[in-house]
């Protein structure tokens, strides 16, 4: 870097670094979001406690006693009884229980809040499952079949929390990226800051080296930043491959510079590109299994799904946490095809995007 | 009274022309409608929902007394669509004729282990003779087991895993009422009732999520809109240039007022029509106490926006401190979803939100939920929110560059 060419590419990585700090809408989306992300979701899913707390009335004699016995030996949910009807439904109603069970003597009652859709389903499965063992126990019967669990992979993927950090540090990369290119460069070519620079000796792919040199390590001082909160805060547990986790996050943000490109040829007005980008960006939040897992979506938006490139990417950070397991082949298959779109959109960034605007 | 709305027409023309205020005041809460509405109207349902299965039956007992083949055959018809034109619910890998079963079920354990399978189900040998052992003797052995490998972690796992539960409950009381053990004709009676809506049925999302939006959309155009145009028209000397005129503070506030209740009432509108029109929400809003509710969320989030404003110096302050807080504050009041549950510093946040006091006394006004909260709380606590936000910014928020 003692060369003339060194010298004038650090000075303008450093002036990339001081346009980033200045970028609070990159800045937001890299830094701020992912952390607020982590925070929220750590505070509400972080408590590894993920029994459903059932409440349950009624029912003082034997059969009482008997539905209080199955619903104490079913697992995955946390038993609470209440006096009667009254104080059952209002519990539910202030969401104090998932759902609860009334005994009648003769019939049982399940009650759910009807405004809980999106766990009312699971709710309902459980509840069958608690009547049917009551069923029996109240015959004197005891199952004759039943199941044997093995679970496979990293346990401490069973932990929502655990499964959700690694999508947000692919998201992290992916707003790295994506805004690099279609919030920061369309931004400098509206200002003309761009043209300036052009004149100078620095070949585009330069000007292109510095900003991803800049975006990459934002990506990765967020990355850290986000592993070490959750691991102190939230006891994210991950089994780091550090090689693969750095490959990925190489890739996966040059690959992000290269989608920005498509939005840049695309919407020219920086503004707008911006825009464009916080939709995409938002898009593939919720497509890509980052928030909501891509089995539970309707078939129409999983087909979607596998076409976004966060969801691989997700996948792939998942696995370099050790919180996914996936065979060396997939994995380096997902790195490289970031590299690849990274590869085809960087030639076409440098000719169409990166050049001085005709006057 | 005319200098007033002569400044919210001009007002709200500039708002109509800018582009990215009508993106994101107009067309992202129906952008988001619609995505939340695709993701999550039918979340769980079968016909929307997946599985892949992995079934190995080792079980060497056929016809009648062949229990893992009237397991197989329970998944195989969960296997067919039970709608023309729907997913089905599971679909079944089998081995295929003649290959070797261990083979087999070491590729589909692989599956399961990477997540391309949900879930691998082994019955094991002399599966049904134990199961007729376990029978003939005393009641309380240890019952006979299915294996299932499951995903550490992954839903669609834990999902198939719920499905699979009940075949085999299915399965396992059809053995004991054939043997004597059970009588299905003395099963309880099971009956499910849904709480909080008027019908007794569970609500629908798009309703659900119809008001919420609403709410998000006012709010986003009183946290950013008011901040916005304030410190930016400070920053760039537009307001100073007002002020050298007759038009005075209180008649610009009158007119910023109009515009923002244009603006809301724009998005109110809009976001009713693609609900009704293009979503098929059927909730209705006419009523006195919904539109109580609508213009207490208006002036609420148009105070707010001014709080905001009053806190920071320039225009990009004030964007990245809107920002930050639109997240934490839209994410954690129940508009998208219902907030069940939350620990404690969130439990803070929920209880000090105005959005969660509007969100539940909209609902509630239009017969949505029950009562979370008392519904005197749910209008008083936007109205100490005003009064705060106007409080502060009335001493804070200066009218003009270095005044």
């Amino acid at each position: 870097m003692s060369t003339p060419f060194g010298r004038a590419f650090l000075g303008l990585v450093r002036a990339e670094a001081r346009a980033f700090r200045r970028d609070r809408v990159s800045l937001f989306f890299t830094v701020v979001l992912p952390f607020l992300f982590i925070v929220v979701f750590g505070l509400v899913m972080g408590g590894g406690g993920e029994a459903v707390p059932v409440g349950y009335a009624g029912g003082s004699g034997s059969d009482g006693a008997t539905l209080e016995r199955v619903l104490r030996e079913t697992e995955g949910i946390v038993p609470t009884r209440f006096p009667d009807a009254a104080s059952l439904e209002a519990a539910i109603g202030e969401k104090k229980v998932g759902f609860g069970i009334l005994w009648d003597g003769g019939r049982l009652r399940l009650l759910y809040e009807a405004s809980r859709f999106q766990e009312n389903s699971a709710f309902e499965e459980l509840a069958r499952g608690v009547v049917t063992r009551f069923d029996l126990a109240r015959q004197g019967a005891s199952p004759a079949v039943a199941l044997d669990e093995i679970p496979l992979g990293n346990p401490a993927a069973a932990r929502s929390f655990n499964e959700m950090v690694p999508g947000i540090l692919a998201f992290s990369l992916l707003t790295a990226g994506l805004f690099a290119v279609s919030g920061h460069l369309t931004s400098m070519k509206a200002r003309r800051t761009l043209d300036r620079l052009l004149t100078t000796p620095m070949p585009p792919l330069g000007l292109l080296l510095a900003v991803a040199v800049v975006r990459l390590a934002v990506a990765l001082l967020a990355s850290l930043v986000i592993l070490i909160l959750s691991q102190v805060l939230f006891r994210f547990e991950p089994t780091l491959d550090l090689g693969k986790f750095l490959a990925l996050a190489l890739a996966a943000t040059v690959g992000m510079m290269g989608l920005g490109t498509g939005i840049a040829l695309l919407v020219r007005r920086p503004q707008s590109a911006a825009n464009v980008a916080n939709i995409v960006s938002i898009l593939m939040m919720f497509l890509s299994g980052v928030t909501i897992p891509v089995e539970l979506l309707p078939p129409f938006l999983r087909a979607v799904s596998r076409g976004l490139p966060l969801t691989y990417v997700a996948q792939g950070m998942r696995h370099a946490t050790g919180m996914e397991e996936m065979s060396a082949g997939r994995f380096w298959a997902i790195v490289l095809g970031c590299l690849g779109m990274a590869l085809a959109a960087f030639p076409l960034l440098a000719r169409y995007v990166v050049r001085p605007e005709r006057r | 009274m005319r200098p007033a709305l002569s400044f919210a027409l001009a007002q709200l023309r500039v708002t109509l022309r800018e582009r990215e205020t009508l993106f994101w005041f107009v067309l992202f809460p129906v952008l988001l409608f619609v995505l939340l509405v695709a993701i999550f109207g039918s979340l769980g349902q079968e016909g929307t929902i997946h599985f892949e299965v992995g079934f190995v039956n080792r079980d060497q007992a056929a016809g009648e007394a062949g229990l893992g083949r009237r397991i197989e055959g329970i998944l195989e018809a969960l296997s067919r669509p039970a709608q023309e034109g729907k997913e089905p619910l599971l679909h079944l890998h089998r081995p295929a004729g003649t290959e070797n079963l261990d083979v087999f079920r070491a590729r589909e354990e692989e599956a399961v282990r990477y997540g391309r399978h949900a879930l691998l189900v082994v019955v094991p040998e002399g599966f049904s003779a134990g199961v007729l052992d376990a029978l003939s003797s005393r009641p309380g052995v240890d019952p006979v087991k299915v294996q299932v490998f499951r995903r550490a972690g992954s839903s669609s796992s834990g999902f198939a895993l719920l499905i699979l539960k009940q075949v085999i409950a299915g399965v396992d009381q059809a053995v004991l009422a054939s043997a004597g053990r059970f009588r299905p004709e003395e099963a309880v009676l099971a009956e499910t009732t849904f709480l909080g809506s008027p019908a007794g049925t569970e609500v629908r999302y798009v309703d659900f999520l119809l008001p919420g939006l609403v709410l998000m959309a006012f709010f986003t155009a009183g946290l950013f809109g008011v901040p916005g145009a304030i410190l930016f028209a400070r920053e760039q000397r537009i307001l100073r240039r007002y002020w050298v005129t007759p038009f005075s503070v209180p008649q610009f506030l009158a007119g910023f007022s109009v515009t923002h209740a244009i603006v809301c009432a724009l998005q109110f509108t809009l976001l009713i029509l693609v609900g009704r029109f293009a979503l098929g929400a059927e909730v209705s809003f006419a009523s006195p106490g919904a539109a109580l509710f609508l213009v207490l969320a208006s002036l609420t989030f148009l105070a707010f926006g001014f709080f905001v404003a009053s806190l920071v110096q320039t225009g990009a302050a004030g964007m990245a401190l809107a920002n930050a807080i639109n997240l934490p504050m839209t994410f954690l009041s129940g508009l998208y979803y219902q907030v069940g549950t939350l620990p404690g510093p969130l439990r803070v946040l929920l209880a000090v939100n105005p959005l969660s006091y509007l969100a539940d006394g909209l609902r509630r006004v239009i017969g949505l939920q029950g009562a979370a909260a008392p519904l005197w709380l749910s209008v008083l606590v936007p109205i100490l929110w005003i009064g705060f936000s106007l409080f502060v910014a009335g001493r804070r928020l200066s009218w003009d560059v270095g005044r």
